[in-house]
């Protein structure tokens, strides 16, 4: 499956990658381009995976990758994807005893930015987008799981790259910590190519533009949120009883239960389906197979 | 990550042509290292952990040379000093393994990855950050070097054991970052420290060859005792330069982790090659024997000590003593001056006080690789040496033994005792004498001593302990002895190296109760009486109208 659009900022072909006897991608077929693309799919689905490879950190076994056009088999052009790129990888224990201001100018010297004034006015640009000016000068260990989070991120800014992964950017983050994510990636500068994993179908709906499904190490949705949400269109009922024919059924906060299905309930009612929506019934979908 | 990675690949030189390389940008990696090795020397210098290994090489040094009463030789002091760093050093393997490992113990090696700048710029980073560790070994050797002055020592440091200490600090920095870039886990950076300070604790065990395996530790035993620096012992240069190829060894290790490419890999090979070259080399020359003909010279000094010394009279007393300490004659001179001012009456021999050397010549680290009948040669040459036997109207004061300059009253007593003892006409052959502490003038003699030097009465009073003698039916028997203060290398016909009687003493401080103008008329009117070997304690306290003492002594011993 695949997204064509002219401005690629990845393009992926046959990419497969083993990990002993189990396939973490197989065969995957992909173009991103710029813009917020989310990247869907349970634990195990080979996001990360996936990521680290576009990232220049692992090789696949076979298949073709390019990003921002450039070939990351090729020692020269790794480096360059490297110079253009930032990476948040999923954990990080940072170094704890360092100042984010010291943390950070360390990176910065590790993405080529040798000049020191050049270096002292990117991090206080990446301080001011991620709003941690006021921590510019406490240890790393005193700072919040949300803090943490966000000099992730910041780090990832600094040399302000046209590629930006990060790899389930909100796990662990409060509903209010993973809204000013949100307000954060709307409004960077620069407007990169972003891929973000995540296991959060409603921050792909808040501002992703475009939404890759990754299940069992393949692409099983590549579009728009709408389009995923629009997969489940007239297979979505609310109704007042569970109806056991369905594939997924859930109550919600409304007393009413969900269905997720092939078959309309009795009593029910067709809803507006969501992007989780889209999302569970392909999951369900490809555990059927 | 797992399978095929490209952690750390170092990419190979932008394309100058070509259509997707055109344009791209070469690496700045000497800034990139310099910049990153800025905060990692930085970081070093501010380590809990460098400051601790600082403190430990600091109390050593304190210990060394400031506990110690005897006075440092500046040829011995240095490499103190040297062996101070060890703390340090130790301290610095573990601070570089922590920072080499950093990336991998905080979960952080992914990110890195995904950098511009490979791993084994980070790596040489981390080399070039032991700059840090600079500073602070120079610090110590600073405040060591300060020590060791200010107790007025003899001769110079040399600048080449001194910088070896230094050497060795950055040995161990090098050997903490090849560790850590292959074992993040701190606890093999305080296995590496444990390896680097084992050896050192177990050297005795390992035969003097052997000692090359293990530079950091090369400390030899007689260098105390010498009069001046011996060439070739120890081979300091040879000492510094295996150091040092054990140093680039260990960066090259740490670079060989984490480069990638096959040129890289090329390079390091061949100077890993040559450092291990260095290495023996280094350590051949450390295996070299000492010159004969300094042995030979050193050989000399000891057997015949005027040949050497410079003599001065004064006051009518000769003071020999080896080149380079003639500072330490005003220092020698005035307990035997304060001695000399409280005589009635001089004696008619002429007093002497000469410096000895006390060298062992069978110790296999002095003369390692000499043929045998030449050691035994030296052996025999410096068996009758001045100081091996006492001489009556000689003082002899061993080099490295004796406490020169300074305050140093406890050795300003020692000498003040023997001249002394050459005053009241003691001779070494003590046969036919009455037992010791039955004579007056060993009482007068350590009463003039006090008198001379006034040492504090707290310290000549624990003095007098209890000392097992000999088991009779089953129960030990104890006598009451004094131990004189004084750290021994003063040779003389009397006091030999035993401890008096505290009889002795008890008479002598009963002396400094009474007016000492007193006590000097009483010894005056009779002194030739009070000299000889018959004249009894209990006559003399007759003689000053007191009992003979009997006390204070500490408690008798339960058994």
């Amino acid at each position: 499956m695949t997204l064509n659009v002219s401005t690629a900022a990845v393009r992926v072909d046959g990419l497969s990658r083993r990990y002993g006897a189990i396939r973490a991608l197989d065969a995957v077929d992909l173009t991103l381009e710029r813009g917020i693309t989310g990247l869907l799919g349970p634990n195990g689905a080979g996001k990360t995976t996936l990521l680290s490879i576009l990232a220049t950190i692992s090789e696949p076994d076979t298949g073709r990758v390019s990003v921002l056009g450039l070939d990351p088999r090729d020692g020269t052009e790794r480096l360059e994807i490297r110079r253009r790129l930032g990476y948040l990888p999923q954990e990080l224990r940072y170094h704890r005893h360092f100042t984010v201001t010291a943390f950070l100018d360390y990176v910065a010297i590790l993405k080529e930015i040798t000049d020191r004034r050049r270096r002292a006015e990117e991090v206080a640009r990446v301080l001011a987008v991620t709003g941690l000016e006021d921590r510019a000068r406490s240890r790393i260990r005193t700072l919040s799981g949300g803090m943490r989070r966000r000099l992730g991120i910041a780090q990832a800014l600094l040399g302000g790259p046209e590629l930006l992964i990060l790899d389930e950017p909100t796990a662990g983050l409060d509903p209010e910590q993973r809204l000013r994510f949100r307000e954060l990636l709307s409004g960077l500068p620069g407007d990169p190519a972003i891929v973000l994993s995540t296991h959060q179908a409603d921050d792909i709906a808040a501002i992703c533009p475009q939404v890759v499904v990754l299940l069992q190490g393949r692409v099983q949705f590549a579009g728009t949120p709408a389009g995923l949400a629009g997969t489940a269109a007239g297979r979505v009922w609310a109704a007042d009883e569970r109806d056991s024919r369905a594939h997924l059924s859930w109550r919600g906060g409304d007393g009413r239960w969900r269905h997720i299905g092939e078959h309309c309930p009795a009593g029910a009612e067709l809803v507006t389906p969501t992007v989780e929506d889209g999302y569970l019934l392909l999951s369900h979908a490809a555990g059927a197979r | 990550m797992t399978g095929p990675a490209l952690h750390g690949t170092d990419a190979a030189a932008p394309a100058d042509g070509g259509s997707r390389g055109a344009g791209l940008a070469r690496t700045p990696r000497l800034r990139i290292v310099l910049g990153l090795a800025r905060i990692e020397a930085l970081l070093m210098v501010r380590s809990m952990l460098v400051l601790a290994g600082l403190l430990a090489g600091v109390l050593a040094a304190w210990g060394w040379f400031w506990l110690n009463p005897v006075q440092p030789l500046w040829w011995w002091a240095d490499w103190r000093i040297g062996a101070a760093q060890l703390f340090l050093a130790m301290t610095v393997l573990v601070a570089a393994q922590l920072a080499a490992g950093r990336p991998r113990r905080d979960a952080m090696a992914d990110l890195y990855a995904s950098f511009p700048a490979t791993a084994a710029t980070r790596t040489l980073a981390c080399l070039a950050g032991l700059a840090g560790a600079v500073p602070v070994s120079v610090l110590l050797a600073g405040v060591g070097v300060v020590m060791v002055q200010l107790r007025g020592t003899i001769g110079a440091p040399s600048i080449m054991v001194l910088a070896a200490g230094l050497v060795l600090v950055i040995a161990a920095g090098a050997a903490g970052t090849a560790i850590g870039s292959r074992f993040p886990h701190p606890l093999a950076g305080l296995l590496g420290a444990l390896a680097l300070f084992l050896p050192t604790a177990t050297a005795h065990l390992l035969p003097v060859w052997s000692i090359w395996l293990i530079p950091w530790h090369y400390f030899p035993d007689q260098l105390g005792w010498l009069a001046g620096p011996l060439t070739g012992y120890p081979p300091a240069g040879g000492h510094a330069a295996e150091l040092a190829g054990v140093a680039i060894l260990a960066a090259i290790v740490a670079l060989a982790v984490t480069v990638r490419s096959a040129r890289a890999r090329g390079l390091l090979a061949t100077a890993g090659v040559l450092a291990v070259a260095a290495v023996f080399f280094a350590g051949a020359v450390q295996l070299e024997p000492v010159p004969a003909a300094e042995l030979n010279h050193l050989a000399a000094e000891i057997a015949d000590p005027g040949s050497v010394q410079h003599c001065t009279t004064a006051s009518g007393v000769r003071y020999c003593l080896y080149p380079g300490f003639g500072r330490d004659l005003s220092s020698t001179e005035a307990p035997v001056n304060e001695v000399l001012a409280l005589l009635p009456v001089r004696p008619s021999q002429p007093l002497t006080v000469r410096q000895v050397l006390s060298v062992d010549f069978t110790d296999t680290g002095l003369t390692r690789g000499q043929p045998q009948q030449q050691v035994s040669q030296w052996t025999a040459q410096t068996r009758n040496a001045p100081g091996n036997t006492a001489a009556a109207s000689t003082i002899y004061l061993t080099v490295g033994e004796w406490a020169a300059a300074g305050s140093l009253t406890d050795a300003d007593f020692n000498v003040a005792l023997a001249t002394a003892g050459w005053a009241a006409g003691f001779t070494p052959a003590g046969q036919n004498m009455p037992r010791p502490g039955d004579q007056a003038r060993e009482a007068i003699a350590i009463w003039l001593a006090i008198l001379a030097t006034r040492p504090p009465a707290s310290e000549l009073q624990q003095g007098v302990q209890w000392r097992g003698l000999s088991l009779r039916r089953g129960r030990p028997t104890f006598v009451a002895i004094w131990n004189y203060p004084g750290t021994g290398g003063v040779s003389a016909a009397w006091p030999s190296r035993q401890p008096l009687p505290a009889a002795v003493y008890l008479m002598a401080k009963a002396m400094t109760r009474l007016p000492e103008q007193k006590v000097s008329q009483v010894l005056k009117d009779r002194w030739a009486t009070w000299l000889n070997p018959r004249t009894t304690d209990a006559q003399l306290a007759a003689a000053l109208g007191i009992q003979v003492p009997s006390g204070p002594l500490p408690p008798y011993p339960q058994p």
